[in-house]
């Protein structure tokens, strides 16, 4: 039982306690018990009266009972109103109408709800997310908490659906069109206070007391102060009002909508661009034909490709972001130490400071100092210009990093990362330093993302407190951070490290310090054979588009201008020399490089970067400079585009089994969460494995082995865990 | 015997107004100074019991600037916090008082500083247009707003320096430099006299440069976040007596010696010392740079502030039961050559001696322990930090020349001196 009934001062409370967990889930056995209970208050329904008014000739209530004032919608879970629907359904549903008769189980149920004579109140103390924000929205009034943790949105987009119990519907209606669409085409949820200003809640009240605001509330509404209306209770004023009570005016939002979609997800989330196709019709229908438009587009999307990829993306994404090390709970850290404020050592202390830690920043002198800063200040001054901060807020967090030229102030850090320029000899010599400045209780850390950690360990006193923290670039974005373990790295010391990779909102892999790790080591495969097909005589344009094509947030040659090709090169080099021949940087790469072509950084790579042009690097013209090789002149060459995109893929698919093979992660899942959060391969396909789950083994086995007999080159040999895995007929995933 | 110690201290750069520091408010100033002053000492931030500053222009934002300052530095909420206010001398209050709080018993741990932003004092607007502003702000039609602001007068919008207000003293009605044009009148200090105690000033400054450099955490300032600066900016680089003397009088045009040339810099700037008591440091295994022997506080005539040192130097020696001969080196803030060259007269004369009864607690200051590497004049005084950064000043002076005794002193707007003695 997770749903009971009981009434109290003439209100019927319907409060939800899912049994065994700490969550409420809209299951469907949930809305079920949810029914049952409607179904018994429909007759008490006709119980709510005015006050004053008299019950009409002829009607009388039951025996023993009063008129009804309200009935109210609680959770006796703290923190949790409803989290959503169970994705499970969801991933079930596979076949056709299965989503649709879902869809219509739930709407109907919810217009039960709507329809009660009663007013209707849900209090949202915690999380109303999905579902469980439906089920609110079918309330006639909202009552929300001042809990920081109340969230309010319909995040259904993300698992490639969208809301299909009447979010559709009802929420562009409540709180208008621009914002409601906003809310479902994001999946963004919003805070209690947030939700006040759209009109999505009527009221706030703190949680100590709140049977006493209910209360006054549920008085309130009686006595008619509140807008009784179901919809609109935002009053739009001036242009905005014109813009959306005008077909015109609606055209245009939906029209922008489309646009800000198709820029964001470039056209491979369908969901987003169906949920407005949805609105744009059910928002100039009645309920009955409104919500069959939702549940039947809703059909069409539940069962497809994308949703499950999607689904199974949410849930690694879940169990990565939670890793942490049974039995040990570590002390917080409240400072850390940096070394090297470069690119990364300033983007990290940035990330601390943004979540209260405080920095010491160090460097060998002043100008690097300033550029450290500088970086960390610019972001914190563009999130103001964007009005995610207050400026005092930024300020108050930015005063948090205090450069320095020595280690004064290390001995009570809780953790001190490195982020120097990748010598082995200097990390050496930083972590000589740094074992003698740092405290007993300092996690060392080094953010190398090629270099051996074990050797770096070898210059302290302590190795079990050594392990790498590779970030990646630019750091505030990026949701990755490799975390590398040593054979002496202590469990103490990972769990110190995860609490402090959860604390910062980033999601972390465990991975067995080896040359490259795991991202580097797969994606510069991928650049190093994009670079043969540049010298197969294969344009720079052409190969990037058939990555973007694929999804990839950006081709291999624009990711190399951004990284630079210096950087490329000596990560490269550190590879090869490391895991052999085939890392070898191609030729090209080292003409160009020799040439001064750096990308980005140094306004020409593989595009031509205008100086001023910041941000995107796409549209830039292609350096002229740069000639593909001849055609034929590479053995084997002239492949089609289908098999340049496999050539790319592939040699991924193949480099990520051999990790499996090696041990270096011990799941599929932590490839497939690290190529997506860390290398932006596409969530729409499931991550690199899934998807080479999703082609099959067999189909990869053969065509990696054409490749090896038609290129002669040893790279395509299939690595013996695909072989074993082909062998016994099984999938990446069903290891 | 359980004396009050100063652990360390350290100060930001001292800068012009106007100048590198322009954009860092005081709270900023205060935070930067005392922030790197907690990660140096690696004092555990739960042992201190009090932050005090010294604040003079007490800026409109940042009500009780000691408290953001302690927030803002990861001083623990739990930790109290207030602001002190004694004009030119509020770094010495902070101090004495957190001396104070030691001995009675109060605590054993704090933190004393002070902190000034002259580039952030605000103009004022006239009372007139602040009334029709209240009215506008009051008026509901359109015709009422029309009628508020009707009633505005050009003069009316003449904004008030704030830095101006806070320099000039409401009783006798005199700016500070008219304070010291007094002095040299009433002294016979010649400009000559004036412009060569400013030179030395800066040379000095310029000789110390390394030496002061050890008191200085660099700041990489606002908003551009471009370069560090290292050092104070006032100093100048080949400044001669010709330069000065080319200056014209500043407060009284026609006959006057004060310029701005031998008047202190108008500065930027914030300092904090840690105070323990001697115990106390021992149980946190921290060392002193030096202990304050004894501070005093005296009141003089406003129109003559300048002469304060004069009074307090005698007066704090009393205290310490000490005399001139047996401190190894001085301080006197230079708020204007003139100034101090009238305290140096007025402690050199018998008579000044026998008339306060100083006799043995007054006599001859040696140049040549005064003011070692410069003062206000080339490092420039950023009213409410002074006090504090010649404590600094001293003690890292004392110990490098490992000295055992020196004395600090300020005069003080509205006829004040103060005056300590720190020993090791």
């Amino acid at each position: 039982m997770s749903i009971t009934y009981r009434e109290d001062n003439n209100t019927g409370f319907i409060e939800f306690d899912q049994t065994d967990s700490k969550v409420n889930l809209l299951t469907a056995a949930a809305l079920q018990e949810l029914d049952k209970i409607l179904d018994s208050l429909a007759p008490a329904g006709q119980r709510f009266l005015p006050q004053g008014a008299s019950l009409p000739a002829g009607k009388s209530l039951p025996a023993g009972k009063s008129s009804l004032k309200a009935v109210v919608i609680v959770s006796k879970k703290k923190d949790i109103f409803i989290a959503g629907a169970d994705i499970k359904e969801i991933e079930g549903i596979t076949r056709s109408e299965e989503g649709l008769q879902k869809a219509k189980a739930g709407q109907d149920i919810l217009n039960k709800l709507e329809d009660l004579a009663v007013p209707t109140i849900a209090v949202i103390d915690g999380a109303a997310l999905g579902g469980g924000c439906e089920l609110a929205l079918a309330c006639q009034y909202r009552l929300a908490t001042f809990n920081e943790k109340t969230r309010i949105g319909l995040p259904e987009v993300n698992l490639g659906i969208f809301p299909a119990f009447g979010g559709t519907y009802r929420l562009p209606r409540l709180i208008g069109l621009p914002d409601g669409l906003n809310m479902i085409l994001t999946g963004k949820s919003v805070d209690s206070s947030k939700a006040l200003r759209l009109g999505l809640v009527d009221r706030l009240a703190p949680q100590n007391g709140l049977d006493h605001y209910l209360n006054t509330f549920i008085e309130d509404i009686r006595q008619g102060r509140i807008v009784p209306d179901k919809y609109a209770r935002r009053k739009t004023k001036g242009l905005a009002s014109i813009l959306e009570g005008s077909l015109l005016g609606q055209w245009f939002i939906f029209q922008q909508s489309i646009q800000s979609v198709l820029k964001n997800t470039k056209g491979f989330y369908p969901a987003p661009l169906k949920a407005i196709a949805v609105i744009k019709k059910n928002f100039y229908l009645d309920r009955t034909k409104g919500l069959d438009v939702e549940a039947r587009e809703f059909n069409e999307l539940a069962a497809t490709a994308v949703a499950k990829n999607l689904i199974h993306v949410f849930y690694l994404s879940e169990q990565y972001r939670k890793l942490n090390v049974e039995g040990i709970t570590p002390k917080p850290v409240e400072k850390c130490g940096i070394i090297g404020a470069g690119v990364m050592g300033g983007g990290i202390a940035q990330l601390l400071s943004y979540a209260n830690i405080w920095v010491r920043l160090k460097d060998i002198n002043y100008e690097a100092l300033a550029l450290g800063v500088r970086s960390a200040a610019k972001l914190y001054r563009d999130a103001v210009k964007k009005r995610r901060m207050k400026p005092y807020e930024a300020a108050v967090k930015m005063d948090k990093i205090t450069p320095t030229l020595d280690y004064s102030g290390f001995a009570d850090t809780g953790i001190a990362i490195e982020a120097v320029v990748e010598n082995m000899e200097v990390k050496r010599k930083v972590f000589r330093e740094l074992s003698a400045a740092a405290g007993g209780q300092t996690i060392l850390a080094t953010n190398t993302s090629a270099l051996s950690v074990t050797e770096m360990a070898g210059e302290t006193k302590d190795p079990s407190k050594v392990i790498g923290l590779h970030f990646f670039n630019p750091v505030h974005k990026m949701p990755l951070v490799e975390i590398i373990m040593t054979a002496q790295t202590s469990k103490e010391t990972l769990a110190g490290t995860l609490a402090l990779v959860r604390r910062l909102g980033k999601t972390p892999i465990v991975v067995k310090d080896s040359c490259g790790f795991v991202v580097n080591r797969i994606l510069l495969g991928y650049i190093n054979e994009a670079g043969r097909l540049l010298e197969e005589g294969n344009s720079v344009v052409a190969i990037d588009k058939i990555m973007t094509d694929f999804g990839m947030p950006m081709g291999p040659f624009t990711l190399t201008d951004e990284v630079g090709l210096d950087v490329g090169s000596k990560v490269l080099h550190i590879l090869e020399a490391g895991l052999g021949e085939r890392f070898k940087p191609v030729e090209i790469f080292e003409k160009i490089y020799a040439q001064g072509f750096l990308g980005k950084k140094s306004g020409k790579g593989f595009y031509l970067h205008q100086p001023g042009h910041s941000g995107s690097v796409r549209g830039v013209q292609p350096n002229p400079a740069i000639q593909p090789g001849h055609p034929g002149s590479v053995r084997g060459a002239h492949p089609d585009q289908e098999e340049i995109l496999r050539r790319m893929l592939y040699v991924m698919i193949n480099e990520a089994a051999r990790c499996l093979e090696e041990g270096i992660v011990d799941a599929p899942g932590a490839i497939d969460v690290g190529m997506i959060f860390g290398a932006g391969f596409p969530a729409f396909r499931g991550g690199l494995l899934r998807y080479a789950d999703t082609l099959g083994v067999s189909a990869i086995v053969s065509e990696l082995k054409r490749l090896e007999e038609k290129l002669q080159a040893q790279r395509f040999q299939p690595t013996t865990y695909l072989l074993k895995l082909q062998e016994n007929g099984k999938r990446f995933y069903s290891v | 015997m359980n004396r009050i110690a100063i652990i360390d201290g350290i100060r930001t750069p001292f800068c012009r107004m106007g100048t590198e520091f322009k954009d860092i408010d005081a709270r900023e100033l205060g935070r930067i100074a005392t922030r790197e002053l907690l990660e140096r000492t690696g004092i555990d931030v739960r042992q201190i019991d009090e932050v005090i500053f010294g604040n003079v222009s007490q800026p409109a934002d940042t009500a009780n600037i000691a408290r953001v300052i302690a927030l803002l530095s990861g001083i623990p909420e739990t930790v109290p916090a207030y602001t002190v206010h004694r004009n030119c001398a509020s770094g010495i209050e902070a101090a004495a008082q957190a001396a104070m709080k030691i001995q009675s018993g109060q605590g054993s741990c704090y933190i004393a500083g002070g902190t000034e932003s002259m580039s952030n004092i605000p103009f004022y607007l006239s009372k007139e247009l602040k009334e029709i502003l209240t009215h506008l702000s009051r008026a509901k039609t359109f015709a009422q707003k029309l009628q508020a602001l009707s009633q505005i007068k050009p003069a009316y919008l003449k904004p008030r320096a704030g830095l101006e207000m806070g320099l000039t003293d409401p009783v006798c009605g005199m700016i500070m430099g008219s304070t010291a044009e007094t002095l040299a009148k009433e002294f016979g200090i010649t400009r000559e006299e004036q412009d060569a105690f400013a030179l030395e000033s800066h040379l000095r400054a310029l000789r110390g440069k390394t030496f002061l450099r050890e008191e200085i955490v660099p700041v990489i300032p606002p908003p551009a976040y471009k370069s560090a600066v290292e050092h104070d900016n006032g100093p100048r680089e080949g400044q001669t007596i010709e330069a000065l003397a080319k200056l014209k009088p500043y407060f009284d045009r026609r006959s006057g010696t004060v310029t701005v040339g031998n008047s202190s810099q108008v500065t930027d700037g914030a300092a904090a010392l840690l105070i323990t008591s001697e115990q106390k440091a021992k149980e946190l295994n921290l060392k002193p740079l030096g202990f304050i022997r004894a501070y005093a506080f005296v009141g003089v005539e406003p129109h003559r502030m300048g002469i304060g040192p004069a009074h307090a130097i005698p007066q704090v020696l009393k205290k310490a039961g000490m005399k001139l001969k047996d401190i190894q080196a001085i301080e006197i803030n230079e708020a204007f050559a003139a100034q101090v060259l009238a305290c140096l007269k007025d402690l050199d004369s018998p008579a000044f001696a026998k008339e306060f009864s100083y006799e043995g607690f007054a006599g001859t200051i040696d140049p040549g322990i005064l003011n070692v590497n410069g003062g206000a004049i080339a490092l420039g005084h950023p009213v409410g930090t002074t006090g504090t950064r010649l404590i600094i000043t001293m003690l890292k002076h004392m110990n490098r020349h490992n000295l055992n005794t020196g004395l600090v002193s300020l005069c003080v707007g509205g006829g004040q001196g103060a005056a300590v003695i720190l020993e090791r």
